[in-house]
């Protein structure tokens, strides 16, 4: 019961932190809010991704691609005038409709052959999004000259500042959190990662492998989706380049060097990743972005090799110093 | 225009086919994907452009200065892929399968960020040091680099063949992708065999890149992408681990790109490589030559 | 003497691997409340045999019933619902989750909170959860591994390892349980005490077949046995007979 509470506590603690925080460092330096509000897009994409890649073990490397089919769907119905409240569930329906459809030939596939799929697949999207000018307006990105992203509203206030879409995608950010944290603990979660295990054992089991990879996989892209439904509003434009294979490897390669399956990993392999360029920007200058590839390559490599389960260790190893008895 | 997209397919179809060679072979003796390979090929490029900017232009010994670009090449190329099999993958060979393409993908990365780094983002011109000669026959213009390219890979493959099949290696590649522990027990090394074959591949691979380089002219760090896939497909088409079914796959696999860039878009083209990609690993995993192998349970 | 019921009809199954019989035109029944040994010489098709009732083979020829239900075309996690659980040769556990959640995967099939009840946290939810645990750690009790609980799989002895695979299939409720060698690479201590636990097993009314190599000890539990020899029954009977039968011996030691 005591750690329950502990965890609790810490979890509303740190809501409280990401509330107060722009304020403070609104005075200090704007563009820090700038920063984190971008690191929470991520934050939705790796916990989406999470599911399938940590919770279920399939490396999925395209996953940009549905990024792209909730910002690109988004786009064209807001320049169209269509409220935001509006295009998010549907943005989210079609990835998760998207996932499903391709999820049913796919997922019988064994795990490196459904990672090369998964990157061609994403590649096709981001080949026809560049090539269907009618519809995407090709390299040129949305939203054509003439026409605007419609800015979100509720009731009269106007989503205009980046502090605003920094609560409103730490909104979504704590609600990923939850969503995760409550897939983790519960039987489907526990099913999940019995897949990741070993697939077979877990159908002998009695776990209906092919429905559950399914539903993982659909829930993933619901994630992804949303995440583009939202960045697309907030930046206002959205183009091919965006959603390239590395755009996707690097997604992974925050999972892997941060903790797969673990959401704390997720979260510190996002703010390492993303956020430690940036910091380090204002007093390394551009050097680290310029590096970074180079350098989380070598991580890659190394915590694949060193230390799989990622920088965080399992909570599970916390269990261990408790012994059970029986109810 | 049909005989013509059929010269430039087996133009492609050659590059493509040496490269998925690489694939192929380490699929059948580690059963892993070396998502690295593209950047094999890319290395090969640069070095084959570094070796002929170096060398002043020598009409008279252009045919050594081939053979040594080349030669060099696939030296260093095939040391480069020892050298990451023995950093990058050899630790993982009892880990997780998925973990040594996690690891490969790694080392994509830094290969590509390393060159793009230290050399530059821009793509470069590859130097053109001999004579391209044009002719013409019934419509369709051949020169003398696609002869070259092609007559050069199919040397290249008919000498591997013969090295897999007549020596006393190759037949110990064969038997070491067949069954690792039996090959040791029957006193191979598999241990240098495993190395061996990423040599021969990476230096197919680097000998790839030049060819690649020299027929579109440039080269830029990212240029491995997109053929790497490519030549994966083959190899895939061919029946993965099927040394035969790489060459013939990466035939096909350059004919059907001439074909869809002639007959469909340029932009398209790839969109139907990927395509076909998708269609054969649903449909047909095991390629045209390949064989079914079943988990034992 | 009473009826005794049929839960497993294997009727005249034939399954083939490219053009060699793996297991040709085999029947064998097995009754409520019995324990068969399937003993045979390496190769014999004994785990292909397992393979196939559990649905991860579908048989070529022939019909397979359980509780005169025809499963053939039952997919292994419909068939684990019905009441079939097994155990592996080679043991397949869930390595990096800790001894009670294998147990609690094992439960799945027993329960049905979906996503959305995870989601929402219903109490139906909860409740379930509850019943989960408190079942999970009620099994491990039983195979004596309780007090593992906390400790990842891949942590444990070899021996504690088996036995968790039997707690993991007894958590799925079954009726037929089928034991893939038990009792490979133990020593005798550890043997017997497999074999007791398979013992208070059985007296909880659920039938098992063993695949065993160690004659004593497969001798020593069975009601009856069924040996095959590639592919084919060749001999059933109570264990005094198939000691005795010149086809069994034959099979084990060859002709001279």
């Amino acid at each position: 019961m005591k750690f329950i509470s502990n965890k609790i506590f810490l979890f509303s603690l740190a809501i409280l932190l990401i509330i107060i925080f722009p304020i403070i460092f609104l005075r200090l330096n704007p563009y820090t809010v700038n920063i984190v509000a971008l690191i929470g897009i991520y934050l939705i994409l790796c916990l989406g991704l999470n599911i399938t890649i940590g919770y279920t073990g399939l490396l999925d490397l395209g996953f940009m691609a549905f990024y792209a089919v909730g910002a690109y769907i988004a786009a064209i119905l807001s320049t169209k005038g269509i409220s935001f409240w509006i295009t998010l569930p549907i943005c989210m329906l079609a990835g998760g409709l998207m996932r499903y459809l391709l999820g049913l030939p796919l997922l019988k596939l064994r795990g490196d052959y459904l990672a090369i799929v998964t990157l061609a697949f994403g590649e096709i999207v981001r080949l026809v999004a560049n090539n269907s000018v009618s519809i995407t307006n090709g390299p040129k990105g949305l939203p054509r000259v003439g026409e605007k992203i419609m800015p979100i509203h509720i009731f009269s206030f106007v989503f205009q500042d980046n502090i605003h879409f920094y609560y409103l995608i730490f909104f979504f950010v704590i609600v990923s959190i939850i969503i995760s944290y409550r897939i983790e603990h519960s039987r489907i979660g526990r099913a999940l990662i019995a897949i990741r295990e070993d697939e077979v054992a877990a159908e002998l089991s009695g776990i209906g492998v092919a429905r559950i990879k399914s539903v993982a996989f659909v829930l993933s892209g619901i994630f992804g989706s949303l995440a583009g439904a939202i960045y697309v509003h907030w930046i206002g434009f959205v183009s091919p380049e965006m959603f390239t294979f590395w755009e996707s490897v690097f997604l992974v390669a925050m999972i892997v060097i941060g903790g797969m399956g673990n959401i704390f990993g997720v979260i510190l392999g996002v703010f390492l990743l993303v956020g430690m360029p940036e910091i380090l920007r204002s007093s390394l200058g551009t050097v680290f972005i310029d590096y970074r590839m180079l350098i989380f390559g070598m991580l890659m490599i190394l915590i694949i090799i060193f230390r799989p389960q990622g920088l965080i260790p399992s909570k599970r190893r916390a269990l261990e110093l408790h012994t059970i008895e029986k109810d | 225009m049909f005989f013509q997209q059929i010269v430039n397919g087996l133009t492609l179809g050659s590059i493509y086919a040496l490269l998925a060679l690489g694939y192929t072979m380490v699929y059948g003796i580690l059963l892993m994907i070396n998502f690295a390979h593209s950047e094999i090929f890319m290395v090969g490029a640069y070095c084959g452009f570094w070796i002929l900017s170096i060398l002043p232009v020598l009409n008279n010994y252009s045919g050594f200065i081939l053979i040594l670009v080349f030669l060099a090449t696939l030296i260093i190329s095939g040391i480069l892929a020892m050298f990451i099999e023995k950093i990058a993958y050899k630790p993982l060979r009892r880990a997780p399968r998925l973990s040594p393409l996690i690891s490969a993908i790694g080392v994509s990365i830094f290969l590509q960020n390393l060159i793009m780094l230290s050399v530059s983002f821009q793509s470069l011109p590859y130097p053109e040091r001999f004579e391209i000669k044009q002719f013409q026959t019934t419509g369709i213009v051949i020169n003398s680099l696609q002869i070259f390219i092609f007559c050069f890979a199919i040397t290249l493959m008919i000498l591997l063949h013969i090295f897999i099949r007549r020596t006393k290696l190759g037949k110990a590649m064969q038997a070491t992708s067949q069954n690792h522990i039996v090959s040791q027990l029957m006193g191979i090394n598999v241990n240098g065999i495993i190395s061996l074959t990423f040599f021969i591949g990476g230096g197919l691979g680097g000998i790839a890149g030049i060819l690649n380089g020299m027929y579109y002219g440039s080269i830029k760090y990212n240029m491995g992408f997109l053929p790497g896939i490519k030549a994966f497909t083959a190899a895939v088409l061919g029946g993965i681990g099927n040394i035969k079914g790489a060459m013939v796959g990466g035939f096909i696999l350059g004919i059907l790109e001439a074909f869809s860039a002639g007959y469909i878009s340029s932009e398209n083209k790839d969109v139907i490589t990927f395509l076909v990609l998708i269609i054969v690993l649903i449909l047909k995993p095991g390629g045209l030559f390949g064989e079914q192998v079943t988990e034992k349970i | 003497m009473v009826e005794q019921k049929k839960i497993l009809d294997i009727n005249s199954v034939t399954k083939c691997f490219g053009g060699l019989e793996a297991i040709s035109n085999v029947d064998m029944n097995i009754y409520e409340n019995e324990v068969v040994g399937l003993i045979g010489p390496n190769g014999a098709g004994k785990s292909t045999l397992f393979n196939i009732i559990t649905g991860i083979y579908k048989p070529d020829k022939g019909e397979i019933f359980f509780k005169n239900k025809n499963i053939n075309y039952f997919l292994p996690h419909q068939i684990i619902a019905e009441g079939i659980a097994r155990t592996f040769q080679n043991i397949r556990l869930f390595s990096n989750m800790t001894v009670l959640e294998n147990v609690m995967v094992g439960r799945h099939s027993r329960t049905n909170a979906e996503l959305i009840e995870a989601l929402l946290r219903t109490d139906g939810f909860r409740q379930e959860e509850k019943e989960i645990q408190y079942s999970a750690k009620n099994i491990l009790d039983f195979v004596g591994l309780l007090k593992f609980g906390n400790e990842l799989a891949k942590n444990l002895s070899y021996g504690d390892q088996r036995r968790l695979e039997i707690a993991r299939a007894l958590a799925t409720e079954p009726l037929l349980l089928l034991l893939d060698e038990p009792t490979a690479g133990m020593n005798p201590k550890e043997s017997s005490d497999i074999m007791e636990l398979i013992k208070t097993i059985r007296a909880k009314e659920i039938s098992i077949i063993i695949i065993e190599h160690q004659m004593d000890v497969v001798m020593n539990i069975s009601d009856k046995i069924v040996v095959l020899d590639y592919g084919k029954k060749i001999s059933e009977g109570n264990p005094s007979e198939i000691q005795k039968d010149p086809k069994v011996i034959e099979a084990y030691l060859g002709t001279d």
